[in-house]
């Protein structure tokens, strides 16, 4: 059996892959993949932590962020496509004129 | 029986309010209805007030049965631990006796305004009955009060009246200007008033006038030293008697205004360019009457302070001559009235600073008879004039106007002070209690001799008054065909004759002190009262904490002095004035009377300190306004401006942005909390 804490410290690293992308990149699906990235980092952890403690609460918890993750990619390749038709483009850092 | 004649008092005292409410509601009629009603608001005037008439003698006849009241009736703000301001009925002799004179004086002169006004077509009547009712209903409201803060409430509504009613005619130069004038100046002297109202508050903690709470008693039982509630009143670090002279002093501040006292009598004469009833109601029997009123009404608070009581007596003995000599040169026949009023008023006031309370209220009671009368027969003779008042155009109207001319001579005989007409026995007692006084008292002596010398010009001008207006021959052709005068004129000049000619006689002072005979009626009237503010008690109070004392003296030989003073001063002006050609005698007078007519420059000094020291101050006031309260204003708003501007570039819009700035904040949120919570050790 595989401790916990390397499953924790993958978890990690894909969850500060996937903030590296938010923090680096401009094109908006990027930012799309690097969310995904993210929610499964938390994944992995309630799936470790499900698994340490021989309760399946955790991974009940899991399939339901991965269900509001399929949701939350829906809505967002809509932003998406909505930020392209006004924008001409998908660069996030173009699109700022709701400020002030 | 018992109960119904206790029953029968309740009820007068429960109607008592209906006193000032009835002239009121006849402001509301004139004010609304007054253009669609037949004779412009003058019938709801007469009846309102003919009906205060009457409560208001019913009212007397009740305090004569020896029944008083003092009641509040409604409370505007009370707090639970220091004082509540609410307004009150306070009846007693006092106040009775000026209902009286003050719902008659008014009723007369509504009826005279139907001949004065309505019959020679004036414009704008609906406004002007309008002003009489709630000049009425403020003055009847004024006497009523039973506390300083209601008074000074009512106190301020007849100023508003005035400055309404002088500037009736407000289409022409002079009447809205002596207006303005009028509301300045007596504003001037309200303005210490109103701080006096304060300050009585914050020492007394009640600033009502009768009653064991009261603040003349709660003074008095503070300087006896006897504990009590007013045993430990602050008096912001003066002896207590000092401080209570500065309270006197400062309501003196709007007495000298209202009665038009030296120096800010100033308003009165040029009060004049109001309509003549007007005068006679407001400007020379009732309002003026008010400061008097309000001195005689908290009385026994003036006995407290010796200081405050010789102040009062000088200026009033000095008023007197003051006005006096300036009514010898003026031409308007309203002019004389005008500087004969603020002299009786001044008389007044000496009469109270020298101890004389029932002298005083007494000359209160006779001159608001005998004024009115002769500012309505000047009124007449306005009439008669088609509306010139300049004296030099009259003369010989005596045949023409013989109604006119017996009152008005009644009325000039009683000014005069001529016995047994009722000015003599009322000035005359004034200049006794400040003789027998003053022979103690160097002070009251000197406000007594300046009273005295008063009388002389009083007669003089008096009668040069009536020898030009009504002896000798016509000067004019108006003079020679005088306009014929209304039933509605005649009847208010009869009845105010005939009270000038016998109201004397309820005081006949120097008769009963030669005869012995009980016949001083309003002594006996005066001394009953609820305890505290009766004369009786003001007497015991003056002697013992003023330290007045009276120099033993027969009041006969003050009278035949007086006396001799007035008809020398009336033979004079019978001497000069009577002949044909009266004008040049003015002139004799040379420089003095170029001083005279100019009124010591009294106007020209005022202005000068208002224009220098006034707009000195209005301009450092504004410099304040506008650098200190309006930069710190300014400068809030410009620095919330300035910083938004700055602070508002982090929301650049940019989404990344914001995810920095979220990815920072729980980094440097888990440091903290790692760092609380000793992670890292």
């Amino acid at each position: 059996m595989v401790a916990v804490q390397y499953y924790l410290l993958l978890s990690a690293a894909i969850f500060c892959i996937g903030l590296f992308g938010i923090l680096t990149r401009r094109n908006a699906l990027f930012f799309l993949m690097s969310v995904e990235l993210m929610l499964n980092a938390a994944n992995i952890n309630l799936v470790a932590f499900s698994f340490q403690y021989g309760n399946l609460t955790g991974q009940v918890f899991s399939l339901f962020i991965t269900a509001l993750a399929a949701a939350e990619v829906a809505v967002g390749i809509g932003i998406v496509l909505v930020l392209y038709r006004n924008f001409g483009d998908v660069d996030v850092t173009k699109a700022t004129t709701l400020r002030w | 029986m018992a109960e119904t004649a206790t029953s029968t008092v309740a009820f007068a005292f429960e109607v008592a309010p209906a006193i000032a409410i009835l002239p009121l509601a006849s402001f509301v009629i004139a004010l609304f209805a007054g253009k669609y009603l037949p004779k412009r608001g003058a019938l709801a005037g007469i009846t309102a007030t003919g009906g205060s008439l009457l409560l208001s003698l019913w009212v007397m006849l009740t305090v004569a049965g020896g029944a008083y009241y003092n009641e509040e009736i409604y409370t505007l703000v009370s707090t639970p631990d220091s004082f509540d301001l609410h307004f009150g009925l306070l009846l007693d002799p006092l106040s009775a006796l000026m209902l009286v004179i003050v719902s008659l004086v008014a009723f007369l002169v509504h009826l005279f305004s139907l001949g004065y006004m309505n019959d020679e077509g004036e414009p704008g009547l609906p406004r002007y009955y309008a002003g009489l009712g709630l000049f009425t209903f403020s003055m009847l409201s004024f006497v009523l009060s039973d506390n300083l803060f209601m008074s000074f409430v009512f106190f301020e509504l007849v100023g508003l009246c005035s400055w309404l009613l002088i500037g009736h005619w407000y289409r022409e130069d002079a009447p809205p200007s002596a207006a303005k004038k009028a509301f300045l100046v007596t504003r001037f002297g309200d303005y210490f008033f109103l701080v006096g109202v304060v300050a009585i508050f914050a020492t007394f903690g009640t600033a009502t006038f009768a009653g064991a709470e009261s603040f003349p008693t709660l003074a008095e039982e503070a300087l006896a030293g006897s504990g009590g509630a007013g045993g430990e009143l602050p008096t912001f670090g003066l002896s207590a008697q000092g401080w209570f002279t500065v309270l006197g002093l400062l309501v003196l501040g709007g007495v000298l205004g209202k009665s038009a006292q030296f120096p800010l009598h100033t308003w009165l004469p040029d009060a004049m360019e109001g309509p003549t009833p007007v005068s006679a109601l407001i400007h020379a029997a009732t309002m003026v009457a008010a400061g008097v009123y309000l001195v005689a009404r908290m009385y026994g608070f003036y006995a407290l302070s010796p200081t405050a009581l010789a102040i009062v007596a000088f200026v009033g003995g000095f008023t007197a001559l003051f006005a006096a000599s300036m009514a010898v040169v003026k031409r308007d026949v309203k002019q004389v009235l005008a500087y004969s009023t603020i002299s009786q008023y001044g008389y007044m006031m000496l009469g109270l600073g020298a101890g004389g309370y029932v002298a005083a209220v007494f000359h209160l009671m006779t001159h608001a008879f005998f004024k009115a009368l002769l500012f309505l027969g000047a009124g007449a003779v306005i009439i008669a004039m088609h509306h010139r008042q300049d004296m030099w155009e009259m003369g010989g109207l005596k045949n023409k106007l013989p109604v006119t001319y017996y009152t008005f001579l009644a009325g000039s005989l009683a000014l005069a002070g001529i016995v047994p007409f009722a000015g003599f026995w009322s000035k005359d007692e004034v200049l006794y209690e400040a003789l027998v006084h003053g022979l103690n008292d160097p002070l009251l002596l000197a406000a007594y001799l300046m009273g005295l010398t008063a009388v002389f010009f009083t007669g003089f001008y008096t009668f040069r008054m009536v020898l030009l207006t009504f002896h000798g021959e016509p000067r004019t052709h108006t003079a020679r065909n005088p306009h014929s005068l209304g039933w509605s004129v005649k009847t208010p000049l009869v009845v105010l004759g005939i009270l000038a000619t016998v109201i004397g006689l309820a005081n006949m002072t120097p008769i009963a002190e030669a005869t012995g005979l009980e016949i001083e009626f309003l002594h006996t009237w005066l001394e009953h009262g609820l305890e505290g503010v009766n004369s009786e008690h003001y007497g015991e109070v003056l002697e013992t904490v003023a330290g007045y004392s009276a120099a033993e003296l027969s009041p006969l030989l003050a009278a035949v002095f007086s006396l001799s003073l007035a008809l020398a001063g009336a033979g004079l002006a019978y001497r000069l004035y009577s002949g044909d050609r009266p004008e040049h005698h003015t002139d004799r007078l040379g420089a003095a009377k170029r001083l005279l007519t100019d009124n010591y420059y009294q106007d020209e000094y005022q202005v000068w300190i208002a224009q220098t020291l006034g707009t000195g101050v209005a301009r450092a006031s504004d410099r304040f306004d506008q650098g200190v309260v309006d930069g710190v204003v300014n400068g809030v708003s410009s620095v919330s401006l300035f910083s938004g501007d700055r602070v508002r570039r982090v929301q650049t819009g940019i989404v990344s942005n914001y995810a920095t700035l979220l990815t920072l904040g729980l980094v440097a949120l888990l440091v903290g909390v790692g760092l609380a919570g000793g992670w890292f050790l």
